[in-house]
């Protein structure tokens, strides 16, 4: 389902050169739960964005479903991202001046079919029911969370990709935001998390390691 | 129609962004129009001004002294009457209101009295009519100027003798504190033969274009080649004043409107600048979501095209309000002139509408343009 090949990735500031991705392979099999742990500046966001056709890799190829992303024209590869991927962020990125209803609905702007029934039974089923007309800073952070996840669960993406997902949030709420990442899992769903938190590893098939660009164990 | 809804709550959630822009655009379609209408009602009124003083073109027989024109108030040389016919029939002749003139300094009563005989006007035939500026005797009827009617008992419908015949008086003319005061005014035909001078004028009066700079130059030009054996003259008057002060507003107006026009247009750029700054994360999540570059770009073009439009129809009513509140005091004469210029309003509408989408064109550019990686990566 998702395939890293030998990617590299290189920036460049000023004269200094940064390996943010050193020779990256990894695969993550349609359905599985991959966690991708490792300290902060490790380049976790940078795979995880290589990943979403959103950051082109210096060297080697990302895969999803056998089509290398960046082989596609930049309108095909948003296309695909569109149709297969959900994001999910530590920092939410929620619009702030939109409703939570209206934040799940903003995918529909990449012209995908979903209507307004859909994404308030959504909300009702992450237990936003109460909250569709509240905006994010009528929410705590669990709220908005919840909310990030619905928007990326509309289009029923076939994988989330999820970044730091629990980062910001109370035990509580981290557990219960993992419990809705798990259940996209058992209905199927493919996700490659990217967290410092113990408590994803609960929850995933598989843990990986990355340390200063390098996959590790 | 989402679209629409997101461009609607982020006006409401940033409303001091829209606000501050609309005042740009409010000030700057105001002063327009505002400007625009005074100098516009201005305009019309220095032209009726212009046409009520009388004409400004007076056209005498080639080799006229006028120094002698001037002293005598008339020419001493004449010319054939069938000259105003053919200027009226001229086709390139920028002028108007064409009214030929036979006078001539007599004695009456004892008095030295000016004997005027007026043709009613004659129209220019390849121009659209318009209404006589001057009314002429009827033949066989005279107007009598102010001095020679006060303290005699001349009545209106009276009889008087000018020659060896017999005028009736159809009007006692007010004072008007010039020479007019010593005339009589008679049909031309009547008046030419009490002078013995059948088929001559000694001048034709005109109104020629209110335009400053070579208007004089240019319809010399066109006598030279219509009529070769005339003189045309210009009279300076107060209205070429008024045209003058109006010239001047409009050149300041000129220099200033494009100035708050550039200064409200980069007003409205930076703000969709800072706009855009402000919405980095935002535009890289919708990116992320595979929204593609141009729903993004409705979303501020939109706005853009929103502040232009709203601006307008204000700055419209903002600028009437100042053309009418303010223009009498700058242009007296014109106040009951200055009306609301709805032509205005469409042209207001387009034209700020296009400001903004296209001082906010680079903005929006720069911001759908980013690389949404970054912006996440920053967080």
């Amino acid at each position: 389902m998702i395939a890293l090949e030998n990617v590299s990735k290189l920036y460049r500031r000023d004269s200094e050169e940064v390996r943010a991705l050193d020779e990256v392979s990894i695969s993550v099999a349609a359905g599985e739960f991959v966690a991708v742990r490792g300290p902060s500046g490790c380049g976790k966001s940078t795979l995880l964005l290589t990943v979403g056709g959103m950051i082109r890799p210096t060297e080697g190829r990302a895969l999803i479903d056998g089509e290398d992303l960046y082989a596609l024209s930049a309108r095909d590869r948003a296309r695909r991202r569109a149709e297969k991927i959900g994001f999910v962020f530590q920092m939410f990125h929620l619009v702030p001046y939109l409703s939570a209803l209206d934040n799940v609905l903003v995918p529909t702007l990449a012209g995908m079919s979903a209507g307004r029934k859909q994404a308030r039974e959504l909300l009702e089923r992450l237990q936003l029911g109460h909250r569709v007309r509240h905006r994010p800073a009528e929410l705590s952070t669990g709220e908005r969370q919840r909310v990030a996840l619905a928007r990326a669960l509309l289009k029923r993406p076939a994988i989330i990709l999820a970044d730091e997902p629990t980062g910001n949030l109370d035990p509580a709420s981290a557990a219960q935001v993992m419990s809705y990442l798990a259940d996209f899992h058992r209905d199927g769903g493919t996700l490659l998390l990217v967290s410092h938190d113990p408590l994803a590893a609960e929850h995933t098939d598989r843990t990986v390691q990355l340390l200063e660009g390098h996959l590790a164990g | 129609m989402f679209i629409i809804r997101m461009l609607l709550r982020e006006i409401r959630h940033r409303k001091l962004n829209f606000i501050s822009a609309l005042i740009a655009v409010i000030t700057a379609v105001g002063l327009f129009v505002g400007v625009f209408t005074a100098c516009e009602a201005s305009r019309r009124e220095t032209v009726r001004l212009m046409r009520n003083m009388g004409f400004n073109l007076i056209i005498v027989p080639e080799g006229t002294d006028m120094v002698d024109f001037w002293s005598q108030d008339y020419a001493r040389k004449e010319m054939p009457e069938e000259y105003v016919h053919r200027l009226a029939n001229s086709k390139d002749l920028s002028i108007q209101h064409l009214v030929a003139r036979l006078q001539k300094r007599i004695e009456w009563r004892g008095r030295k009295i000016l004997l005027t005989g007026i043709l009613p006007e004659v129209q220019m035939k390849y121009l659209p009519a318009k209404s006589a500026m001057i009314e002429a005797p009827e033949p066989g009827t005279v107007y009598v100027g102010y001095e020679l009617w006060r303290g005699t008992d001349i009545q209106v419908g009276q009889e008087i003798e000018l020659g060896d015949k017999s005028f009736r008086v159809a009007m006692r003319l007010e004072e008007q504190g010039t020479k007019d005061d010593i005339r009589i005014y008679g049909h031309l035909h009547d008046v030419q033969e009490v002078l013995g001078k059948p088929g001559r004028i000694n001048e034709v009066e005109a109104l020629g274009c209110l335009c400053l700079g070579d208007a004089l130059a240019d319809i010399r030009q066109q006598l030279a080649r219509e009529l070769p054996g005339t003189h045309v003259t210009e009279f300076r008057s107060i209205a070429i004043m008024r045209a003058e002060t109006r010239k001047m507003i409009e050149n300041y107006a000129a220099l200033i409107i494009p100035a708050i026009l550039i200064v409200a247009a980069v007003w409205v750029g930076l703000l969709a600048l800072g706009n855009v700054r402000e919405r980095r994360a935002e535009i890289g999540v919708l990116r992320a979501m595979g929204v593609s570059s141009w729903p993004i770009a409705v979303l501020f073009l939109g706005k853009a095209v929103l502040i232009g439009l709203v601006g307008a129809a204000l700055g419209f009513v903002l600028g009437t309000w100042l053309a009418s509140h303010f223009g009498p005091q700058v242009f007296p004469l014109t106040a009951r002139k200055i009306a609301p210029m709805y032509s205005l309003l469409s042209w207001s509408l387009i034209g700020a509408a296009l400001m903004c989408v296209v001082a906010s064109y680079l903005p929006i550019v720069q911001g759908v343009m980013q690389d949404p990686a970054q912006v996440l990566r920053e967080e």
